[in-house]
């Protein structure tokens, strides 16, 4: 997959970097207001506004679960792990993090541009993945609600094959999905009085 | 008695771009030796030159050589984007400065380099912007096999895609290479409203001239229906391809005029950064060894001219055609803070404001 990489959005985008004071910080600072992004520094503690910030880069050596104000992995914004010791367990809490990408220590001269974009794509094509997870996950529950539906249309129907047809009919016209047209069906039959959508029985 | 402060002098005399780097070198030494006359300065400056002779491998280990055998820490020097990659980890090893004099792709701000020449929203983007509606949308993309030529194409792409044109082609030709016949073939198949032409040296000069025959044998080529657009083309390089490079149109923040100030844009850049060090070193509070983040944060750093945050520059936006051999600047944008990583917003009427000069 090749996907254009978005420039434009950084300039005055806010990042955070969860760091002590250190050479490190200094230098990815200057880096990132290169950049266009406004930057703030903190240290042991997110800051009640880190939530609303549009990139979080995090010490990977001295950081800790309960750092940061979102469940582990589910960070809303994308993470950059800032890395110097290489040991196993270190790296292994940082990918527990849920990190996009990651900048090792020392910092020098260059590595945050593409680090930023490396996680933001990283970070959109998680999130989209996650929805469609969500949504195959939502619709592998209502698996029963549609067996029930072509059940009960069959009575009127007589077929299997026709039952089927009217609830992808159903789910045509109204553009929805096939469970909400099964849940609709069975709405409507079990309590007619209430079956119908608003302004939907014409 | 003057304080003497030894500079770096980092370009190639020979090989595929040499002219420009003759052009850079002819507006440093031009502003030494004037700096050095002049009673009124506290410093004078003397050089110590390395001569990579275009071969990029070379850029590193030379640069190291002057940043560590000689006071030097200061360096005006290389002419490729390659070649200012090659030399940022050792200037970076050292606390050097390069004073970097010609134009480039953009998203770029080392702390240990100063830009004084123009980026992608200094020349690409308005002359992309003004070709549009005089000669439409529809660009055909040609460069040099590097950095150089990629990032500019790719840049022009999103431009022309966004702005609802098409781009046509995208051709590259290695440095120094001179088979431009597919390219033509292809521009002749495809008939686009402009070329943009990022082809460096010789390439360059060989496709120009076989554009030129192309144009002489149907008239949709003639630069006023099919102009060649360019970013790096200066009057360092005119002499070579004056003959076939009438019409071309150029961007760039200097061309020659009389009273001539300069050959070129290359040479009023590489003046810039003498008087510029000169000025930062000039200041008491300052010293040779300081590295260039701390001279910028420095009262002199501070009027200097050069953004502390990106270490770019202002520049003017001039679009010039070559015509009788010559540049002719047609349209003249003001001047534009550099933006290397395009982030900052556009100043407000940048593209609105500005005054056609004929």
């Amino acid at each position: 997959m090749r996907r254009n990489v978005r420039t434009v959005d950084l300039g005055g985008a806010h990042a955070i970097v969860l760091h002590r004071p250190h050479p490190v910080v200094t230098a990815l600072t200057r880096q990132l207001q290169a950049v266009g992004l406004k930057v703030d520094a903190c240290w042991p503690e997110l800051q009640a506004d880190a939530l609303a910030a549009d990139f979080v880069f995090f010490d990977a050596d001295m950081g800790f679960d309960e750092q940061f104000p979102w469940t582990q992995g589910e960070a809303p914004m994308p993470l950059i792990a800032l890395i110097g010791s290489e040991a196993p367990g270190r790296v292994e809490w940082a990918l527990s993090t849920g990190a996009n990408a990651q900048i090792l220590k020392p910092i020098g001269d260059s590595g945050v541009y593409s680090a930023l974009l490396i996680a933001s794509h990283a970070f959109e094509a998680r999130q989209a993945l996650a929805a469609n997870v969500a949504d195959l996950r939502r619709r592998l529950g209502e698996r029963q609600t549609v067996v029930q539906a072509v059940v009960r249309l069959m009575e009127s129907s007589g077929s299997e094959q026709a039952a089927y047809a009217a609830l992808r009919a159903e789910a045509m016209d109204a553009r929805i999905s096939l469970e909400e047209a099964a849940s609709r069906v069975l709405a409507r039959i079990n309590c007619p009085t209430q079956g119908f959508p608003k302004g939907g029985a014409a | 008695m003057k304080r003497i402060v030894t500079l770096g002098l980092l370009y190639s005399r020979s090989g595929s771009y040499a002219r420009i780097s003759e052009a850079c070198l002819t507006g440093a030494e031009n502003a030494i030796a004037r700096l050095n006359a002049d009673p009124t300065r506290s410093i004078a400056f003397e050089s110590v030159s390395r001569d990579p002779g275009g071969n990029v491998d070379l850029y590193g280990p030379l640069c190291e050589e002057i940043l560590a055998e000689t006071p030097a820490r200061h360096i005006i020097g290389c002419v490729t984007s390659w070649s200012r990659k090659e030399v940022i980890p050792t200037l970076e090893k050292y606390g050097g400065t390069l004073w970097y004099a010609v134009p480039y792709e953009g998203f770029e701000a080392s702390d240990h380099v100063v830009y004084l020449h123009s980026c992608p929203n200094q020349h690409l983007l308005p002359l992309l912007n003004w070709t549009f509606p005089t000669y439409g949308r529809r660009g055909f993309l040609t460069g040099s096999n590097y950095i150089w030529g990629w990032e500019m194409n790719r840049l022009a792409r999103e431009t022309i895609l966004a702005a609802g044109g098409d781009v046509l082609g995208e051709r590259y030709l290695p440095i120094g290479a001179v088979d431009v016949d597919r390219m033509i073939d292809e521009i002749r198949a495809t008939a686009p409203d402009f070329i943009l032409n990022s082809l460096i040296g010789p390439s360059s000069y060989a496709f120009l001239k076989a554009y030129a025959a192309l144009g002489e044998s149907d008239a949709r080529f003639r630069p006023d229906n099919c102009p060649v657009l360019s970013c790096n083309l200066t009057e360092c390089e005119l002499g070579e391809i004056a003959d076939f490079a009438e019409g071309l149109i150029a961007t760039g923040p200097y061309f020659r005029q009389e009273p001539r100030a300069f050959g070129s844009s290359h040479e009023a850049a590489a003046d810039c950064a003498v008087q510029a060090l000169a000025d930062l070193l000039e200041d008491r509070t300052s010293e040779q060894s300081l590295n260039i983040g701390d001279l910028l944060q420095s009262p002199a750093g501070l009027n200097s001219g050069i953004d502390a945050k990106t270490h770019h520059t202002d520049q003017p936006v001039l679009i010039a055609r070559v015509q009788d051999g010559a540049f002719r600047v047609v349209f003249d944008g003001g001047v534009l803070p550099g933006d290397p990583y395009l982030t900052r917003p556009v100043p407000v009427g940048a593209h609105h404001q500005l005054r056609i000069v004929s």
